[in-house]
């Protein structure tokens, strides 16, 4: 199944972490939308549609699109939401522009830390039957996962240390200054087997993105966009025992689908890079292995050459990733736009030289639950530029 | 300049239906401190949690099982945060396969010191026998019961 019409990522931003005492929600979206608009070269005037992404629970708002209806653009245009996931926003974004109805698409999603408890405020995620009485925020399901990772490959607990240590080093290098991150005072603790430190503590952001079909790209003589080569999304069962945790089906399904459609045969040996999402260095593991890029056997090997560094042969969050800066309902949506930003050369300080074609997974919800990857381009089609 | 906040605490009250499935299931727990899995006949799996239907055959489920009390850790973790109507922590918590059932139902884990987590952990690891005990005063929820190593 391929994309009717060629889309591309034409234009971005990223405020995050943002400060929550001098503006308010609106006008952060605000902010990043028109950051992002500029960054395309465009107008609200010149935008089709819009999707949004985001959390009613973390905002505090009910159909939380409210607040973004006004300050995106969204008055008198075509706006849609979604509370699963921000990258679902980007999905359906490009599936809206890829069916020739529209040219242009602005994607916003963010991530307050307004509520007094985001673990509660997750919590609600939960059914009220057989769910609700468990402590089943995400840094607990979190920890299930790794538990069960650990117990199916014991390794992972010796390599979650050196993965940690390259996402903020790479984080740093990227200019993320972590101890100037403002948190939540609530931050949760950490849960075995999910240690102190190997989780960025929460923190808030908003991200932008602004999406284009091939006519457009042409007409407007852009420069550099970010093709969309393959996109594919699935989700885990929502009863986490229904799940092998140790393992992410959904991801292994996302991953086909997209590579099907990019023309990907070995991702080990594809990409010149990759931002994934791994809130704990146990999902990064996971990860790696659903995605075909370090598959259970090579884990050891891998992380310990220089592979996944910034100068490696295939190198893993450059920006850091979750590792270093983890807005929690954005984080996922951010490594799409991180990979694009690559495809378009104005990743900055950690920009990959010739970066031709990236790996973008984006994951949601209680312990991975929303599964998606897009494959990034230089060009269009065909092969590697 | 000054800039202010505005604190809000809202208390809605939710009363959510359970069905026929989840009221037979919690009342079975309540009067009888036994616990029930239901079948799918198309592929043989006994779900717990019961469901009136598989998500995954998107059959309905046919028939009863009784599943436990014996079982085995699946995955666990000790909680250190408090929450809202929870024990005070910390805690174990995870989720458990009953002898019988295809699918692991979540729960508390007691009986195990906490004090040193690393030793916890080895008490609790993945594949561990454990048995549900039932409280004696029961209301027909998911605290009713709660699960110690054998």
């Amino acid at each position: 199944m391929g994309l009717n019409r060629k889309t591309a990522v034409i234009g971005s931003a990223v405020l995050a972490p943002f400060s929550g005492d001098d503006r308010s929600l609106e006008e952060i979206l605000y902010e990043v939308s028109q950051q992002a608009l500029k960054d395309a070269g465009l107008t609200m005037d010149d935008i089709d549609g819009i999707v949004v992404g985001s959390n009613d629970q973390f905002d505090g708002r009910a159909i939380s699109i409210m607040a973004a209806s006004g300050s995106v653009g969204g008055v008198d245009r075509d706006i849609l939401s979604t509370p699963s996931a921000g990258e679902h926003a980007f999905v359906m974004g490009v599936l809206r522009v890829a069916s020739g109805q529209y040219d242009t698409h602005l994607i916003v999603s963010w991530s307050p830390l307004e509520a007094s408890s985001l673990s509660e405020a997750q919590r609600l995620g939960a059914d009220p039957y057989f769910h609700r009485r468990l402590p089943l925020d995400e840094s607990s399901a979190y920890a299930l996962q790794a538990a069960a990772l650990g117990a199916r490959s014991p390794v992972a607990h010796e390599l979650a240390e050196p993965i940690c240590r390259r996402g903020r080093e790479n984080g740093a290098a990227a200019g993320i200054d972590s101890s100037a991150i403002p948190t939540h005072p609530a931050a949760g603790h950490a849960h075995w087997p999910v240690k102190e430190g190997m989780m960025a503590a929460a923190t808030s952001g908003a991200v932008a993105l602004v999406i284009a079909s091939e006519d457009h790209v042409r007409e407007r003589g852009i420069e550099c966009p970010a093709w969309v080569r393959g996109m594919g999304w699935a989700t885990e069962a929502a009863f986490l025992g229904d799940r092998d945790l140790a393992a992410a089906e959904a991801l292994e399904e996302a991953s086909r689908r997209a590579y099907e459609e990019a023309g990907i045969d070995d991702p080990r040996s594809s990409f010149d890079l990759v931002e994934l999402t791994g809130i704990t260095p146990f999902q990064e593991l996971i990860a790696y292995d659903a995605l075909g890029i370090s598959r259970r056997d090579d884990w050891k090997a891998d992380i310990q050459s220089p592979r996944f560094t910034m100068s490696g042969e295939l190198p893993v969050n450059p920006s850091g990733g979750a590792m270093a800066l983890n807005p929690v309902f954005c984080t996922g949506l951010m490594r799409i736009e991180e990979a694009a930003r690559q495809i378009r050369g104005k990743a900055g300080k950690h920009q990959i030289d010739g970066a031709n074609l990236a790996l973008a997974h984006a994951a949601s919800g209680v312990a991975m639950m929303y599964q998606t990857v897009i494959v990034f381009g230089t060009n269009a089609e065909g092969g590697r530029a | 300049m000054e800039l202010l906040k505005r604190q809000e605490n809202w208390n809605i009250t939710y009363t959510h239906a359970l069905g026929e499935i989840a009221s037979w299931f919690f009342v079975q727990i309540r009067d009888n401190a036994k616990i029930y899995g239901r079948r799918c006949a198309k592929s043989g799996r006994v779900l717990v949690p019961p469901r009136a239907f598989s998500d995954q055959t998107l059959e309905p489920t046919t028939e009863w099982v009784e599943v436990g009390p014996g079982g085995k850790i699946e995955t666990f973790t000790i909680v250190y945060e408090p929450f809202h109507n929870l024990p005070e922590p910390p805690y174990a918590f995870g989720f458990v396969q009953l002898d019988g059932a295809d699918t692991a139902i979540g729960g508390f884990f007691k009986g195990v010191d906490l004090a040193d987590p690393a030793k916890a952990a080895e008490k609790l690891a993945v594949g561990t026998r454990v048995e549900a005990k039932f409280a004696e005063k029961r209301i027909g929820d998911l605290t009713d019961f709660w699960f110690e190593i054998v």
